[in-house]
């Protein structure tokens, strides 16, 4: 059997999205939780590019040659690969802050329990 | 062309990136912030009306000699209209926006640099970082640009509490960061959702594309993307059921990095609602959900303020029930409700700033903010007594200050839309507001001073003072002739509550 890759794309991102919600919301472990939090920004991007999929398309990236008719109506749609780059920076920064800000509390309390260390 | 435009917010950048540099290098930092900070609210002033298109891409219809040479697949379909760069619109609403988010944000600045003996380069930095973010969500036309300006705002003000240094900022920001590492990539969630269904993110294009039956508006992803949207702008703002993080972000930080933060708040809620009413006002139920988030925002945020004795997370709930009387201008949808809310939200932003810095000073004198632990500050700072009192009776709506006059608006505005009751539940939270204010007033200035109650710097900062008189001054110029504002803001409300934007 032959699986949408679209779709499969999208099933994936939700899963992602669920796990990582699940991650961040129950697990104890900050660093877990962090990981939780990666999941579900993984998922999103991973559902904004599923969108810029076209099946039998092409890379946008017009050749020599090309009849401009043919190319804009074969070519994938590259506007959601470039929000994605954007959003993968972001997520980057983001979570470069929180290891940061955990870093600095395990050396404070020496632990990395969020009901220790959240739940005061 | 007008790149004054674009300026307002690549300036501030360039000001966080050449201030971080300075690090440690303390009186060069002290004068080239306050110079740099003088831009904030004087760029606004000298741009024009106008669009700008980053790159100069200009819709197709605006550029002929490029759209020759396009198949008619594109020139002769919608395509032709849209914008392919991103856009950023500055109208009156904006320019007074920017302003007097421009003047919180310098008179903070100025606060916060004279208000310590070694100012901190990175905390500039994370200052100047937040207004740029904050300006870029005010002026832009393209919501995936606004999300990505909403998560270096968030980060800005995780900066802000970190370099605080206040007992505790660590755990709040990270359980503030863990709450928007949640909410932001469902906001991404809500865009991308939009994109899927009208291909764009531009906000013009994707009205367009809703009101011109490209896409069917009553598309169920659509009402998905709206309630993520929605979810997305609680959080940016800090209303239910992010208030109470949000009132614990400010408590972690210094006063003048809280002023400077609620005027963030402010207005990224005034930005997002109105994205959210130019997209989705055609949604019946869309009226509704703003007036009830901003009446429970007004309930909850005055209510758990009476129970606070911390001086902060006092006025950080008032400033989440301030925020409701803004959203109920909003969702009120008529050119007046509206005009009325956006008054309110300038005004919010230059009291509860005027609260901060006020209450800062007594945090300066004693190191304290639990109210059971203070009194007696009236014979030791009466002057900044005068003004904390002056700052509470306009955060209440007494007459002659501002915010009587844009609340007056408001009641008069829900009388005029047929629902009395809101104006009735104004009145009444006003009244209350007016007593949360007088008891910490009295707790911390009238009641006789207690004998454990060391004072550990006797002078008050200047810099205060000055930055409360001019937030004051503008206040009492809103309060005595209200049309100097409102006049920015009606053609924008016109334009909203007709549903022509």
């Amino acid at each position: 059997m032959i699986i949408d890759v679209q779709l499969a794309s999208l099933f994936t991102a939700v899963a992602l999205v669920v796990i990582g919600i699940f991650a961040a919301v129950f697990l104890d472990n900050l660093i877990k939780k962090v990981i939780g939090l990666a999941f579900i920004g993984d998922g999103v991007n991973l559902f904004l590019i599923s969108m810029g999929y076209k099946a039998g398309g092409i890379v946008y990236i017009q050749l020599p040659g090309m009849a401009a008719d043919w190319f804009a109506q074969n070519s994938a749609y590259p506007l959601p690969f470039a929000l994605v780059l954007t959003s993968i920076v972001i997520g980057a920064s983001t979570m470069a802050v929180m290891l940061g800000i955990i870093i600095v509390l395990y050396k404070k309390r020496g632990s990395i329990s969020a009901s220790k260390i959240l739940g005061e | 062309m007008n790149f004054l435009i674009a300026l307002m917010v690549i300036v501030p950048i360039l000001c966080a990136l050449f201030l971080n540099l300075l690090h440690k290098k303390d009186r060069t930092i002290k004068v080239v912030t306050v110079l740099l900070a003088l831009t904030l609210p004087a760029l606004p002033l000298l741009a024009n009306y106008g669009l700008h298109y980053f790159g100069g891409y200009v819709p197709l219809v605006e550029n002929p000699t490029l759209a020759n040479n396009l198949p008619p697949l594109i020139t002769d379909t919608a395509l032709n209209t849209f914008h392919p760069a991103i856009t950023y619109s500055f109208q009156s609403a904006q320019q007074l926006f920017v302003f007097i988010f421009g003047l919180v944000a310098l008179l903070a600045i100025f606060v916060s640099v004279f208000e310590t003996r070694r100012p901190s380069g990175v905390y500039a930095y994370m200052m100047f970082m937040g207004v740029a973010a904050v300006t870029a969500v005010i002026l832009t036309d393209d919501i995936f640009n606004l999300y990505v300006f909403f998560e270096i705002a968030a980060l800005a003000t995780v900066g802000i509490v970190l370099v605080s240094n206040v007992k505790g900022n660590y755990e709040t920001a990270l359980k503030y960061m863990i709450i928007g590492s949640i909410v932001a990539p469902l906001l991404l969630l809500g865009i991308a959702l939009l994109l899927g269904v009208t291909g764009n993110v531009n906000i013009t294009d994707i009205i367009y594309s809703i009101k011109n039956g490209l896409v069917d508006p009553q598309n169920p992803v659509i009402l998905m993307a709206c309630a993520l949207i929605v979810f997305g702008w609680l959080y940016g703002s800090g209303l239910p059921p992010f208030h109470t993080i949000k009132s614990a972000i400010y408590s972690k930080a210094l006063p003048s990095g809280a002023a400077l933060m609620q005027a963030f708040s402010v207005f990224i809620f005034v930005a997002m609602g109105i994205i959210i009413l130019r997209i989705f006002s055609y949604l019946p139920f869309s009226q509704w959900v703003i007036l009830g988030v901003s009446l429970m925002a007004m309930i909850l945020g005055i209510t758990m303020a009476i129970l606070q004795t911390d001086l902060k997370r006092m006025i950080g709930f008032l400033a989440v029930g301030e925020l409701g009387y803004i959203g109920i201008g909003l969702g009120l949808s008529t050119a007046y409700g509206i005009t009325a809310g956006l008054f309110q939200a300038v005004n919010e932003a230059m009291i509860t700033a005027i609260l901060f810095l006020g209450f800062g000073v007594v945090l300066y004198q004693t190191g304290i903010s639990d109210t059971r632990k203070l009194g007696g500050m009236m014979v030791k700072t009466p002057l900044v007594a005068f003004l904390v009192l002056l700052g509470g009776f306009a955060m209440a709506g007494v007459p002659l200050l501002n915010a009587f006059q844009s609340k007056l608006m408001l009641i008069q505005g829900s009388i005029k839309a047929g629902l009395p009751e809101l104006g009735v539940i104004m009145i009444l939270l006003s009244i209350v507001t007016f007593m949360t204010f007088m008891k910490a007033f009295h707790a911390v200035y009238l009641r006789p001073m207690p004998d454990e109650l060391v004072i550990k710097h006797e002078k008050i900062p200047k810099a205060t003072i000055i930055a409360m008189l001019v937030l004051l001054g503008v206040c009492l110029i809103f309060g005595l002739f209200p049309q100097v504002a409102t006049s920015y803001l009606q053609p924008l409300a016109t334009s909203l509550a007709g549903g022509i934007l």
